[in-house]
């Protein structure tokens, strides 16, 4: 795998992984 | 002016909510559409163009339809017609909405029938009954043989078999609807849901640790052939319309349904939070999941030109006839297979279930029709239309259905809705409606992004396929000497049933004494989600 797909996959996972453990996050704070 | 006949279902939990509307986005499109998709489009590029296209269309639409929705939930309004006229006060609000009515029923019809092929398959990889052969040509060749299509001489099973398999998934979707939002859809996004997030994680891994295949390439070299960034494919119209048109597919938006959904929420609850966690839910399904499992897996046993060549021939014959291959040369194969068809049949049902509540909610809300028998009359309609798809698949009658109903419909609907929530309502009224109860604020620059991206976003998708296909299709430029009836016939329904639901709604309006230019009363909600 080349570095810059690496890259691309990386950015990618991290964004949505973050929007849905970020938005979980809140909603069971909130209960 | 009365709210007609009223109906007091609610969601049991905002976890149910979030996971019925995340398994409403969650189709067969994130596991074998998106990809082919990335992997035909440059890539990187690709992925790029997605993420804008999430930003300025997804997102901002994922919050029009849930605001349309609760919006019409304040007076009992379950489906579109009511939705619209809820917001426009012209008599033809209500007729806008029919589009609302016809895509979801028209889709749902055709969708199941396409279900029915991964309940098919699940038990055909159960009982290992497509073991044997071997390679990609005899796959598609057997899936020919299971759909009717091709030379009946060489046909693998019995002439019965599809429709027995739509009679029992059609049998499921009705029954699952008959029980009710809070017992039926939202008890069925609980257990379907974390199977399906189990089966594609477990899925996911068996792929990326397969050892290098025949000519040296890994699910690695697959995962660079989704997301090797050729930068130069950024500047193509073509790349950008096509994850913008992946975006709309993935999300569900445009259906009717999610609206159907929404409506069922009072407007002290959220909507701003929970849209985010819906679209995040489906995107770590698409992203992660779904580009881990089918291309990789093909580049590992075909090389990258092998797998170029098998998504370059369409999503199916990846999900139905490669995928079989691969099962068929590892460990527990039956049982990887059975997990693949099986994540697909609970991506389906998710979705499926959710495309007949607004018809559900119109004949219970207008014509106050108990829930059991509206359904089992929806089943049978059904059943009736979902027999000539089988009978006709060869001739184009689905791809007709697919093209006018499940994608340049799903598009007007969401320039019509669009338009209404957000330039008739006008934005500070809709940005507002968003926020009332929201555990978030989005934003502001949203409110911009919906209010003049988003509309011409979607007016130049429209645009782009009306010039580029909707033509040609229109003109039967690309259908099959002698299949010109059948594709007539398959476009004759959908104007019926336009008209007939149009029919219905000038009755409904008239039955329950509607003013269009009154609104409607709003009701004081018996329940809300907890």
């Amino acid at each position: 795998m080349t570095s810059s797909a690496m890259v691309f996959m990386a950015a990618s996972w991290t964004f949505v992984l973050g929007l849905t453990a970020w938005s979980f996050r809140r909603i069971l704070k909130k209960g | 002016m009365t709210t007609g006949r009223t109906s007091n279902e609610a969601w049991g939990s905002r976890m149910g909510l979030i996971l019925a509307m995340a398994g409403n986005a969650i189709g067969l499109g994130n596991f074998l559409r998106f990809p082919v998709q990335a992997a035909s489009n440059g890539g990187g590029s690709f992925m790029i163009t997605y993420f804008i296209a999430l930003l300025l269309l997804g997102i901002p639409l994922m919050w029009i339809e849930w605001g349309i929705g609760r919006n019409g939930g304040r007076y009992r309004k379950g489906h579109m017609p009511g939705m619209l006229a809820a917001i426009w006060r012209h008599p033809a609000a209500k007729y806008l909405g029919v589009i609302g009515m016809v895509i979801p029923l028209v889709v749902m019809i055709y969708y199941t029938y396409i279900e029915s092929w991964t309940l098919a398959f699940t038990w055909f990889s159960l009982t290992g009954d497509y073991f044997g052969r071997g390679t990609q040509g005899e796959m598609v060749a057997y899936l020919q043989s299971f759909q009717g299509v091709g030379d009946p001489a060489s046909r693998v099973h019995s002439v019965w078999t599809p429709y027995a398999f739509f009679l029992v998934t059609l049998a499921v979707n009705v029954w699952i609807i008959s029980k009710g939002i809070s017992g039926g859809i939202e008890k069925l996004a609980r257990i379907g849901m974390p199977i399906l997030f189990l089966f594609a994680t477990v899925l996911a891994v068996v792929v990326l640790t397969l050892p290098a295949g025949p000519d040296g390439s890994t699910a690695w070299t697959g995962l660079n052939f989704i997301y090797n960034p050729d930068l130069s494919r950024i500047g193509e119209p073509r790349v950008w319309l096509a994850s913008a048109g992946q975006i709309f597919f993935t999300l569900s938006v445009g259906m009717g349904s999610l609206q159907a959904y929404a409506s069922y929420l009072s407007t002290k609850d959220d909507i701003a939070l929970n849209g985010i966690a819906t679209a995040a839910t489906n995107e770590t399904a698409e992203v992660v999941l779904g580009g881990s499992i089918a291309i990789p897996a093909a580049v590992v046993f075909f090389g990258v030109s092998g797998a170029m060549a098998v998504a370059q021939s369409g999503s199916f014959n990846l999900g139905f006839a490669t995928m079989p291959v691969v099962f068929q040369q590892l460990p527990m194969g039956q049982l990887l297979g059975a997990m693949w068809f099986g994540l697909l049949f609970f991506a389906g049902i998710t979705s499926s279930v959710a495309m007949l509540t607004p018809i559900v909610a119109f004949f219970r809300e207008e014509f106050g029709m108990s829930r059991q028998p509206v359904c089992y009359a929806l089943g049978v309609i059904t059943l009736l239309f979902g027999l000539m798809h089988i009978a006709w698949l060869e001739h184009g009658f689905l791809d007709e259905w697919d093209y006018w109903a499940g994608t340049f419909g799903l598009v007007l609907l969401a320039v019509v809705e669009t338009i209404v929530f957000i330039w008739v309502f006008k934005p500070d009224n809709a940005w507002r409606s968003i926020h009332q109860g929201a555990d978030i604020r989005i934003p502001r620059i949203f409110k911009g992004i919906m209010t003049y991206v988003t509309p011409v976003y979607l007016l130049v998708i429209l645009t782009w396929w009306g010039w580029q296909d909707a033509l040609p299709i229109l003109r039967m430029e690309r259908v099959t000497p002698g299949s010109e009836p059948y594709v007539l016939l398959s476009r004759g329904i959908i104007v019926l049933f336009a008209v007939v639901l149009a029919v219905l709604v000038k009755i409904a309006w008239t039955r329950n004494g509607y003013d269009d230019r009154a609104g409607f009363r709003e009701v004081v909600p018996q329940e809300e989600v907890r």
